[in-house]
C-alpha cells in the first residue's frame, strides 16, 4: 500500500536518512522504532512531502507521490498525526476537527457532522470541551484531539508520530487500545514509538532505525525476542 | 471642551477607517507571516480605482467599494506572485525587501499613469447633518462608520463561520499542521493576502472620501498608519488591530486640538512608541495558549 524505496534525506550538512526502504501492506500495523535522532520523524515528514528528498521514491496506492505537495498526498487518503501534536491552539476543539475534515473534500456538511459525532463518541472528553480553545486542553487531551483530527478525514492509512509522548502510563494504555481499535476497523497504521515494547507487541511488523539506516526488520514478535533489540530498546 | 468632544467624534470616524486598514493589514501579516511594505500603495490603488469608477462609470458608494476592493485584491495577487510565492523557504527579509521595491515601483508608475497632482475625490455621499447636543455629525462620517462596521462584521463571519475562515486561521497558526490536514497552504495564503489587500483598498477609498482628495503619494502615510495600528494591537490579532486603529484616530484628532494640524502624523507614532515601551507585545494578549 505504501512503499518507500532508497529514501535519503539531509538537512544541510546533517544527513538524517540514508537509503531507507520499507513497505506497508493493506491492513497492517507497522512500527518504526529507534532511539532519539534516529530519523523516525524525518521519515514520516518525507513521506508526507514536508521535507525535500535527496533520493528515493515513495509510492502510495500504486501512485508515485515522491514529488506531490503535502495537501495532495493527504487528499489521497494518508493522514499524518505529527510529533508534538501540533493542534491549532486558537481554534476550538470543534474547529480543529472541522479542519481535519478538509483532508477529504467533497463530503457534505451532514457527513462531516456525523464524523464529528463519531469522534466525540470515541473521545467523550473532547465532547465536553468542544467549544474550548485547543491550546487550553491538557497534554493528554491535546493528543486525543490530534488523533481525532487525523481520523476526521477517514484516512486509508494513519501515520502516528509518538502518540504516547508525555502521557501518563494509564493514558498510554488507553491510546494503544485505541490504536488497536482503529486498526480493527480496517485502517492501515504506521506507528512511531519510543515505547518499543508496547509498539512491537501490537505491531504486525517492525523496522528498527539506527542513525538514519534500517538496521533490522521482522515481525513484531521476532523483534521483541531479538537479542540486540532487547538490549538496546527494551532495557535488557 | 466642546471642541474636544467634536474632535473625539471626528477621531472615532477617522479611527474607524484606520481600524479597517489595520484589519486588512493584520489579516495579511497573520496569513503570510511577513510584514508588508506594499500595503500603503495597495490602498492608494484602491482609492484610485474608486476615483475613476466614480468619475466614469457610476457615482455610487457601493460600486466604489466593489471597485476598490477588486483592484486592491488584484494588487494583492501581484504582491503574492512577485514578493512571496518563490521565497517561502528563504530568509524572511527577502520578501520584505521585495515588498519595499514593489511599493516604490507602484508609487512611481501611479505618478506616471494618474498624474502627480492631488485630485479632488468626487463626493458620492448625499450630505446632511445630524446635531447631537453640541456635536454635529455629517452623513459622510455616518456612512463611513456604517461601511466599516458592515465590512468588519462580514469579515468576522468569514473568519469564524466558514470553511475558508478555518483554513485561514489554521494556516495562520501552523503551516505544517495545516498542510497535514490537507489544506492547500499556498492557495490559502494567496487568498488571505488578496482579501487583506482588498480590505485595504476599500479603506483607502474611504480615506480619500473623508479627505475629499487623493494623490499617488498618499500611500506611505496610509501604510504607516495601518502599520502603527496593527503593531499597537499586537500585529496579528484582528480585533486588537482594529482597536489600535480607533485609538490612533481619536488620539490624532484630540491631539490636533492642542497642536497645529501639521503635527497630526506625529501622534500615531508617539502613541505607538509609548505602547511598545510599556507592552512590547502590543495591546493584545496571546489567545488560546495556556498561561
Ligand atoms: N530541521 C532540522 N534541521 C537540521 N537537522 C535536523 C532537523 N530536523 C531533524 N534534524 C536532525 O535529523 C536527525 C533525525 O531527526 P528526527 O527528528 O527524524 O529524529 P527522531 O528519530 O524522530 O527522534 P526523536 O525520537 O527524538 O523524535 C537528528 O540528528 C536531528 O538532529
Ligand atoms: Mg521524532
Amino acid at each position: 500500500m505504501l512503499k518507500v524505496e532508497n529514501l535519503s534525506v539531509s538537512y544541510g550538512y546533517v544527513t538524517a536518512l540514508t537509503d531507507v526502504s520499507f513497505e506497508i501492506h493493506q491492513g497492517e500495523i507497522v512500527t518504526l522504532i529507534g532511539s532519539n535522532g534516529a530519523g523516525k520523524t524525518t521519515c514520516l515528514m518525507a513521506i508526507s512531502g514536508l521535507v525535500p528528498k535527496e533520493t528515493g521514491k515513495i509510492t502510495f496506492l500504486g501512485i508515485d507521490i515522491t514529488h506531490k505537495s503535502p495537501n495532495r498526498i493527504v487528499n489521497m487518503g494518508m493522514s499524518h498525526v505529527p510529533e508534538g501534536r501540533q493542534i491549532f491552539p486558537s481554534l476550538s476543539v470543534h474547529e480543529n476537527l472541522l479542519a481535519g475534515a478538509m483532508g477529504r473534500p467533497g463530503r457534505t456538511k451532514a457527513q462531516i457532522a456525523e464524523q464529528v459525532e463519531r469522534m466525540f463518541s470515541l473521545f467523550p472528553r473532547l465532547k465536553e470541551r468542544r467549544n474550548q480553545g485547543g491550546g487550553t486542553l491538557s497534554g493528554g487531551e491535546q493528543q486525543m484531539l490530534a488523533i481525532a483530527r487525523g481520523l476526521m478525514m477517514d484516512p486509508d492509512i494513519l501515520m502516528l508520530d509518538e502518540p504516547s509522548l508525555g502521557l501518563a502510563p494509564i493514558l498510554v494504555e488507553e491510546i494503544f487500545a485505541l490504536i488497536q481499535n482503529i486498526h480493527r476497523q480496517g485502517k492501515t497504521i504506521l506507528l512511531i514509538e519510543q515505547n518499543a515494547a508496547m509498539a512491537l507487541s501490537i505491531a504486525d511488523r517492525g523496522y528498527v532505525l539506527e542513525s538514519g539506516r534500517i538496521a533490522l526488520s521482522g515481525t513484531g514478535r521476532e523483534l521483541l525476542n531479538d537479542q540486540q533489540v532487547r538490549s538496546i530498546y527494551l532495557g535488557g | 471642551m466642546e471642541y474636544i468632544l467634536i474632535q473625539f467624534v471626528n477621531g472615532l470616524c477617522q479611527g474607524s477607517i484606520y481600524a479597517l486598514m489595520a484589519i486588512g493589514y493584520a489579516s495579511i501579516v497573520g496569513v503570510t507571516g511577513l510584514v508588508t511594505f506594499a500595503y500603503g500603495e495597495v490602498m492608494m490603488i484602491g482609492a484610485f480605482a474608486a476615483y475613476y469608477t466614480f468619475q466614469y462609470f457610476a457615482d455610487q458608494l457601493l460600486v466604489g467599494i466593489l471597485a476598490s476592493f477588486a483592484a486592491a485584491a488584484c494588487m494583492g495577487f501581484l504582491v503574492y506572485k512577485i514578493c512571496y510565492e518563490r521565497f517561502f523557504d528563504k530568509p524572511r527579509h527577502i520578501s520584505l525587501i521585495c515588498t519595499i521595491g514593489f511599493s516604490m515601483l507602484v508609487k512611481n508608475l501611479a505618478q506616471i499613469l494618474f498624474g502627480a497632482n492631488t485630485k479632488a475625490m468626487p463626493s458620492v455621499i448625499q450630505n446632511f447633518f445630524l446635531d447631537i447636543g453640541p456635536v454635529r455629525i455629517n452623513a459622510v462620517q455616518l456612512i463611513i462608520v456604517a461601511t466599516v462596521i458592515g465590512l468588519s462584521g462580514a469579515l468576522y463571519l468569514l473568519f469564524n463561520k466558514t470553511q475558508a475562515g478555518i483554513r485561514l486561521r489554521a494556516v495562520n497558526q501552523s503551516r505544517q499542521a495545516a498542510a497535514l490536514v490537507g489544506i492547500n497552504v499556498k492557495r490559502t495564503i494567496l487568498f488571505g493576502n488578496c482579501l487583506g489587500c482588498g480590505i485595504g483598498g476599500t479603506a483607502g477609498m474611504l480615506l480619500a472620501i473623508y479627505y475629499q482628495s487623493l494623490s499617488p503619494t498618499i500611500g506611505s502615510t496610509f501604510g504607516n498608519k495601518a502599520f502603527a495600528s496593527a503593531v499597537a494591537g499586537g500585529m496579528t490579532s484582528i480585533p486588537w488591530a482594529a482597536g489600535g486603529g480607533v485609538l490612533i484616530g481619536v488620539i490624532e484628532n484630540i491631539g490636533t486640538a492642542f497642536l497645529p494640524n501639521s503635527y497630526r502624523d506625529v501622534f500615531a507614532f508617539v502613541f505607538l512608541f509609548i505602547v511598545l515601551l510599556l507592552r512590547p507585545e502590543g495591546l493584545s494578549k496571546k489567545e488560546g495558549i495556556r498561561p
